[in-house]
């Protein structure tokens, strides 16, 4: 199947290999969290609620009492994909996915100044086609910052792959699901630092390093974007509040 | 924050510490006293008079990928519904009827109360009542469900999810279960030699040898469709559609459930400290008969948005 067109280099949804799709970020949409966020990239939508810093919940999990406990959530709903699939509460994806969100969120939250509480980052998946990995951390940075929470510099995080000989930028679940391998990364913005890597499927090592390098000029793309929408909630808010 | 004179209301406990405190304090430490000095003047902390409703809205097919949805929103309750239809064998007592499967759900994103390991105590008691409101108001007729009699049938998965839990949640899922049944659009079908029964797209519709088994029953006839009205009950006032803080504060929650023809459809008071008299029931069935007319035009005006587009 051809995944880029050979005569006009199209992909099959008619992007060129280096386009985004298109992005729309909403900030505050569940008014019972702390803080809130709905991210689309294409068709991916993704809301994310904050919870914290509040309590913690379970006294035996206090490990460090100088730090916040960070946990993550992250569930998809049943018609979100293709077929309707009845999704068993903690299966092994969702698992790994939760996991991967929660030590990248860790990363740039400043945990020392809250020690004892906990902050919760629940991610509810209702549409997927494809970087719901990254669309889950995007949202994520948009609900942290609407919950006040500090931290070091934004998480980005988007997906690169390589078909037909061409790396392609923010995979689609079709260019997913084809079986070339999918690099998804998430980085510090500012600072420029990668927090998360991870690859699958075979690829050489200067492919990889192009297609890596693809998926953080995509991740400081969404950074830009991700401030822009940022600056217009403050501005809103510096409105209602009569100032 | 302006600081209120909050002198005695009416509730013990509340007079000398209540003399000089902030509002939003007083709410949080008293909130009983704080309800009860609103209904005085017949009004709530969000300016609502006791018998209206939020603003509710209605948009339908937000989620592209499934047969029909909507998501409603009452207030800041926010639910999202969607419809999935699927192929089965109807069983042989009824070998020309589908059938529907309903599942609500309460993740975690929606309240504070909701953490994983702690599910809500509410979910699953919402989900038996949609199901059982959606199977004695016949909404759906069953036979439209069926494609070969005693061969193939569509078997609807409804599920629900809330997005915000802020409140009257029963009123919002069966509300959103309701147009995403008015929304859903049943896929073409057709049958193959060997009587398997797949779908066909709507390009290919035009394009396919096969034969169309179901070119004309693409939406189903929704008969005497059911809407629903909580209302909590304090002593003798009766507020309706209540938030969250007020149904955790007044305890006492009653849901009726009429049809278009004004028919009783569902009566649920679970216990509860506050009685209802008959003079209340018939007050709270006079208000659920005015807020039905409120959400037929609104659920009307939503399908003929969506016809425009």
């Amino acid at each position: 199947m051809e995944y880029v067109n050979p005569l006009t280099g199209l992909r099959i949804d008619g992007r060129r290999p280096t386009e985004m799709r298109h992005l729309m970020g909403q900030i505050g949409v569940v008014s019972k969290a702390d803080g809130s966020a709905l991210f689309e990239m294409g068709n991916t939508r993704v809301i994310a609620a904050v919870y914290g810093p509040r309590q913690l919940q379970i006294k035996g999990q206090q490990m460090n009492n100088n730090e916040a406990l960070v946990r993550c959530e992250y569930s998809m709903a049943n018609f979100s994909t293709g077929d309707r699939a009845r999704r068993p509460k903690g299966d092994r994806r969702s698992t790994e996915i939760s996991l991967v969100i929660r030590q990248t969120m860790e990363a740039c939250i400043l945990t020392k100044l809250m020690p004892r509480s906990q902050i919760d980052i629940f991610v509810q998946v209702l549409q997927a086609d494809g970087g719901t990995r990254s669309a889950c951390i995007n949202a994520a940075t948009l609900a942290l910052a609407d919950a006040g929470i500090p931290m070091r510099d934004i998480v980005t995080s988007c997906s690169a792959g390589y078909l037909c000989t061409t790396p392609l930028l923010d995979l689609n679940y079709a260019e997913d699901s084809a079986g070339g391998p999918d690099v998804t990364v998430g980085i510090l913005a500012k600072m420029d630092k990668v927090t998360l890597l991870q690859m699958d499927a075979k690829l050489p090592l200067d492919t990889f390093e192009t297609v890596m390098q693809l998926a953080i000029e995509g991740c400081k793309a969404i950074a830009q974007y991700i401030r822009e929408i940022m600056l217009q909630n403050t501005k809103q808010l510096e409105c209602r509040r009569g100032s | 924050m302006e600081t209120t004179q909050a002198t005695e209301g009416g509730g013990g406990g509340a007079t000398g510490i209540a003399a000089q405190m902030e509002v939003e304090a007083f709410r949080r430490l008293f909130p009983l006293p704080f309800y009860k000095r609103h209904l005085l003047e017949s009004v709530r902390p969000d300016a609502r008079a006791l018998d209206s409703a939020r603003d509710t809205t209605i948009s339908l097919g937000p989620v592209a990928s499934a047969d029909g949805s909507a998501l409603v929103k009452i207030g800041e309750t926010t639910m999202l519904a969607a419809i999935k239809l699927e192929v089965m064998t109807p069983s042989t007592e009824r070998p020309d009827e589908g059938s529907i499967v309903v599942e609500f759900y309460m993740p975690p994103i929606c309240s504070p109360m909701v953490r994983p390991g702690r599910p809500a105590e509410v979910a699953p008691v919402i989900s038996k009542q949609l199901l059982d409101v959606i199977r004695s108001s016949g909404m759906v007729n069953l036979k439209e469900l069926c494609l070969i009699s005693g061969k193939a049938s569509w078997i609807a998965y409804l599920d629900v999810y809330c997005l915000n839990a802020d409140g009257s949640l029963f009123d919002a899922a069966l509300l959103s279960a309701v147009a995403a049944f008015t929304h859903l659009q049943i896929p073409l079908v057709s049958v193959t030699e060997e009587g398997r029964v797949f779908t066909v797209s709507s390009e290919q519709e035009e394009k396919t040898k096969f034969e169309l088994v179901n070119k004309d029953k693409r939406k189903l006839s929704l008969s005497s469709i059911p809407f629903p009205l909580t209302s909590v009950i304090h002593e003798d006032h009766i507020l309706v559609d209540p938030t969250a803080e007020e149904e955790t504060v007044m305890e006492t929650s009653i849901t009726l459930v009429l049809d278009a023809l004004e028919n009783l459809v569902s009566v649920y008071k679970p216990g509860g400290v506050g009685l209802a008299s008959t003079e209340i029931m018939k007050e709270c069935i006079t208000r659920t008969k005015r807020r039905m007319q409120e959400l037929k035009t609104i659920l009307e005006e939503s399908v003929s948005v969506m016809e425009v587009d």
